[in-house]
């Protein structure tokens, strides 16, 4: 019974690390495929950053989005991962706040490229949602990944 | 270092190493060269240093907020800057632009797409969210003395409808996606607070 139900977490876990990979990862791609401006004029409308570095913000953030949520759909450095992708939620989630707090006239949050993002009110929510998988990734995520696999190698190789 | 932990290093570059290739794939250079406005969308000499495209939605706050800022630049630099004024309206946002834009190119054959274009702007949150916004047009037509009839006719004219389609196929082309979008001397700048540093660049280089 408590074999099942370890299992059953196990999946879950994978489950998750694929949703937030994968957003991670869309997220990414999305970006990419658009200017690099249009993500900076999304980031400069939390009016948190100046132009420069909203600018430089949004040329490395797209990149690290992308090789974050591969990391983390593959399971390499596992929890280093998760831990950066809560650090980017979080900084992500005080961004929306502020937005919220000072009315801001943002019309869509700029998290999936210029033409397809939420409202800051969902994202705001769906944000939380990303936080909270996350710790369960912490969790429970190491499971099916390419670090359990190594792990496994590794205790073969002493075995013999 | 483990060898473990190698393996892994040696798994995230060839992960890094992958992804990157696949975002490089999908991303399609823009080699589309601009072409530039009808007369009556242009505004400055053709000798101009700086050569400014603006891909506008009449209905977006923000281009409001960017035509007003461009407005003041023509007026101090009367013989350095030429604008050019294309059409990028986001009907999905604000469904009455591409009207407001079909009319203001009509008004711009009678000679006064400036005048009504200024107008569109200024005064916006007048016809953008309006169920009918064509008693507001109506009113601008009056105002600015134009021939009605004709500008209506002019409207529902099937080239007038050609050009506009030019112009958001264009832009599709140059994939834009957020208005106002800017190409100041072929770059690129999205936003009032992209164009200002884009002109203060240029004029620290004077």
């Amino acid at each position: 019974m408590k074999e099942t139900k370890e299992q059953a977490l196990n999946w879950g876990a994978l489950l998750a690390r694929f949703a937030v990979g994968g957003v991670l990862v869309y997220a990414g791609f999305l970006k990419l495929s658009a200017p690099v401006e249009e993500f900076a004029y999304a980031i400069e409308s939390y009016r948190l950053l100046p132009y420069d570095l909203s600018l430089l913000a949004a040329s490395v953030m797209r990149w690290f989005e992308l090789y974050l949520g591969v990391f983390i759909i593959f399971g390499v450095f596992t929890r280093f991962s998760v831990l950066l992708s809560l650090a980017v939620f979080a900084a992500f989630e005080f961004f929306l706040l502020q937005a919220i707090i000072r009315n801001l006239p943002i019309t869509n949050c700029g998290c999936f490229g210029a033409s397809s993002s939420n409202g800051i009110y969902t994202e705001f929510f769906l944000n939380l949602v990303w936080i909270i998988l996350s710790f369960f990734i912490l969790k429970k995520g190491g499971s099916l990944s390419v670090d359990s696999l190594l792990d496994r190698m590794e205790e073969n190789e002493n075995k013999k | 270092m483990g060898k473990k932990n190698l393996k892994k290093l040696v798994v995230s570059f060839f992960l890094i190493f992958l992804s990157t290739l696949a975002a490089l794939l999908l991303r399609q250079a823009s080699l589309v060269e601009q072409s530039p406005s009808p007369e009556f969308r242009k505004k400055g000499p053709d000798s101009a240093r700086i050569r400014i495209f603006e891909h506008s939605d009449f209905g977006c706050p923000a281009c409001a907020l960017s035509h007003k800022y461009l407005n003041e630049l023509l007026s101090v630099y009367k013989e350095e800057i030429q604008l050019n004024f294309k059409h990028y309206p986001l009907p999905e946002l604000h469904p009455n632009s591409p009207k407001a834009a079909l009319y203001a190119d009509c008004a711009g054959r009678q000679g006064k797409f400036w005048e009504f274009a200024d107008s569109l702007f200024s005064e916006q949150e007048k016809w953008v969210r309006a169920e009918n916004p064509e008693p507001f047009f109506e009113g601008l037509f009056r105002k600015l003395g134009l021939d009605a009839e004709k500008l209506k006719r002019c409207a529902a004219d099937p080239e007038t409808l050609k050009d506009f389609n030019m112009d958001v196929s264009f832009g599709d082309l140059k994939r834009i996606d957020a208005t106002p979008t800017f190409f100041v001397n072929g770059e690129r700048a999205v936003g009032p607070g992209q164009l200002s540093e884009k002109i203060r660049h240029w004029e620290s280089k004077k």
